[in-house]
């Protein structure tokens, strides 16, 4: 028992300082009013104000769309991956862990530098005379911003999912007489399909908190979650915190719900089988 | 499908992917090497100028200094927090790993923007320095990729039999995981090192909000150089990029050398 004590100890004194107490003042300061007492007055704003409101559907929006985008390729990728030989796997999962840390103002500054207002994509289609609709500084440009990161962290999860399906499956189903549509809907889906569900709850989570590539890429002018929690934070005078802890509680909490019910489906379905 | 045919396809998509996602840094980094880059399909010419620039600037080495010894203090923490945790969940209690895993998810569930809003809530009025408590939060949001990375070491070899042979040949439990264990899983610390340091390295948002911009890391100095200067920031950039690669060129070379004995996973019966 000593030993188990010693050996954590450290980690445990890192959760207690950095997360447990944090969250947890966190969670208290968000029914807190700006006097210190204790009200609902955080939340009621949080579902009433319009600009909060926008910072959501934003949020939604966004990641949404950024994630279901990026899981469909990254469902592609990864098959295309497990049909490689095993020393291009490695190398190509080390190139898109590196692409997915790329992420953030790295990420911004670069699609600034191909596709902002003076940036490379202008000036080529300005040398070309040809017309240039993309506005990167807009929704659609930060979610294609996020495809960036989600499509490598998505291969990243799938990869070994898709390596395990045996690939003898499908000559039993051959020879049994099924259509290669059949086989995919009948067998394929039915594994994969749980774990589509889970790694589509991670990017889902993942994008919902994503802070710095928007804020590197569009200021404060795009409002999410990430961002209004950021300008409550660091605002000067608009600053305020128990505000900012009252998104935070309410993310935190969804995200965790959310996750959790994905890991849920995969765990079942594994249970099951 | 003929495995000939769905083999050509799967490369032209992984090929198609990558010129996708490499495409802006590609185009970053020839902006870094041009002297300009207006209103034409290619640079107007090429030249080193803002390397030179970039280099020599007193502001880019401090940033550096600084992004470095965040990476390295979180290394080492992360590292005394979670290899002893790791060898003991894998070698004596495997049913502790199952509690482990609510850090994993820890990024998506609680991602820098929360965590550091219940940090500034608690720890903005304590006369704690913030640099101590940047350095333990990032080193908790690297927890997961240090685990996970520390946690593939162990598969597919007895370790327990290795650390009670040396126990019963009268080594000390710590001497023992010194001598024995780590030389044994060195591939592993090393690659959980290398994305660790990665990940504290190019840290922002705690760095950021918690600090307040005092404090200005590589990162920091790239977001500011973004709103200023285009060229020097295209540099910078780029040399980040080029960290990055080193490492994935280090990570490849370790997995290339060691992979060899626990190289498929499928084999080792508790996966």
């Amino acid at each position: 028992m000593r030993t188990r004590l010693k050996v954590f100890f450290p980690l445990s004194i890192l959760v207690v300082l950095v997360l447990l107490l944090p969250i947890l003042i966190m969670v208290i300061a968000s029914f807190q009013s700006t006097d210190g007492s204790f009200s609902l007055a955080n939340y009621q704003q949080v579902i009433t104000n319009h600009y909060y409101l926008k910072a959501i559907r934003n949020s939604l929006g966004i990641s949404v769309v950024a994630s279901a985008v990026s899981l469909v390729i990254a469902v592609i990728g990864a098959w295309a991956l497990t049909r490689l030989s095993q020393k291009t796997k490695n190398i190509l999962i080390t190139l898109f862990n590196m692409s997915a840390s790329f992420a953030g103002v790295p990420l911004a500054f670069s699609l600034i530098i191909l596709f902002g207002n003076a940036g490379v994509w202008k000036a080529m289609t300005a040398a070309m005379h040809l017309k240039d609709s993309l506005e990167i500084y807009s929704l659609t440009g930060t979610t294609l911003a996020f495809t960036f990161f989600e499509i490598p962290l998505g291969i990243m999860f799938l990869f070994p999912v898709f390596e395990e399906l045996n690939p003898e499956w499908r000559e039993i189903s051959a020879v049994l007489g099924a259509k290669p549509l059949f086989f995919f809907k009948k067998v394929i889906l039915p594994v994969i399909l749980p774990n589509m569900i889970e790694v589509f709850t991670l990017l889902f989570a993942n994008a919902m908190g994503t802070y710095e590539t928007i804020y590197a890429l569009t200021g404060n002018s795009i409002v999410t979650i990430p961002i209004l929690i950021g300008t409550l934070i660091d605002g000067g005078l608009t600053a305020n915190i128990p505000l900012a802890c009252t998104f935070a509680t309410l993310f935190a909490l969804v995200m965790t719900l959310i996750v959790w019910v994905g890991n849920r489906v995969t765990r079942s379905k594994r249970e099951a089988a | 499908m003929t495995p000939k045919t769905s083999r050509r396809v799967a490369q032209a998509i992984i090929t198609f992917l990558f010129i996708y996602l490499a495409t802006p840094i590609v185009v970053t980094i020839i902006y870094s090497f041009s002297t300009t880059w207006v209103k034409s399909i290619v640079p107007s010419g090429l030249t080193l100028k803002w390397y030179g620039q970039l280099v020599t600037n007193p502001e880019f080495t401090t940033a550096l200094v600084r992004s470095l010894g965040l990476g390295l203090l979180t290394t080492v923490i992360a590292m005394i927090c979670f290899l002893p945790v790791v060898f003991y969940a894998n070698v004596y209690s495997p049913s502790v790993k199952s509690h482990l895993r609510f850090i994993t998810v820890l990024p998506f569930t609680i991602p820098g923007i929360i965590l550091v809003t219940g940090l500034i809530q608690l720890y903005a009025n304590l006369p704690i320095p913030k640099i101590l408590i940047l350095v333990l939060a990032i080193s908790l949001l690297s927890l997961p990729m240090t685990y996970q990375a520390l946690d593939n070491a162990f598969i597919g070899r007895d370790f327990r039999a290795m650390f009670e042979q040396a126990l019963v040949l009268g080594d000390k439990p710590f001497t023992a995981f010194v001598k024995i264990i780590i030389p044994n899983i060195r591939a592993g610390i090393l690659v959980a090192m290398l994305l660790t340091f990665t990940s504290a390295f190019g840290e922002y948002v705690l760095t950021n909000l918690l600090l307040g911009g005092n404090f200005e890391t590589l990162k920091i100095y790239m977001f500011r150089l973004m709103q200023s200067n285009g060229q020097a920031s295209s540099v910078l950039t780029t040399i980040y990029f080029l960290f990055l690669a080193l490492i994935s060129l280090i990570l490849i070379i370790i997995m290339q050398r060691y992979s060899a004995p626990h190289k498929s996973p499928k084999e080792v019966p508790d996966h």
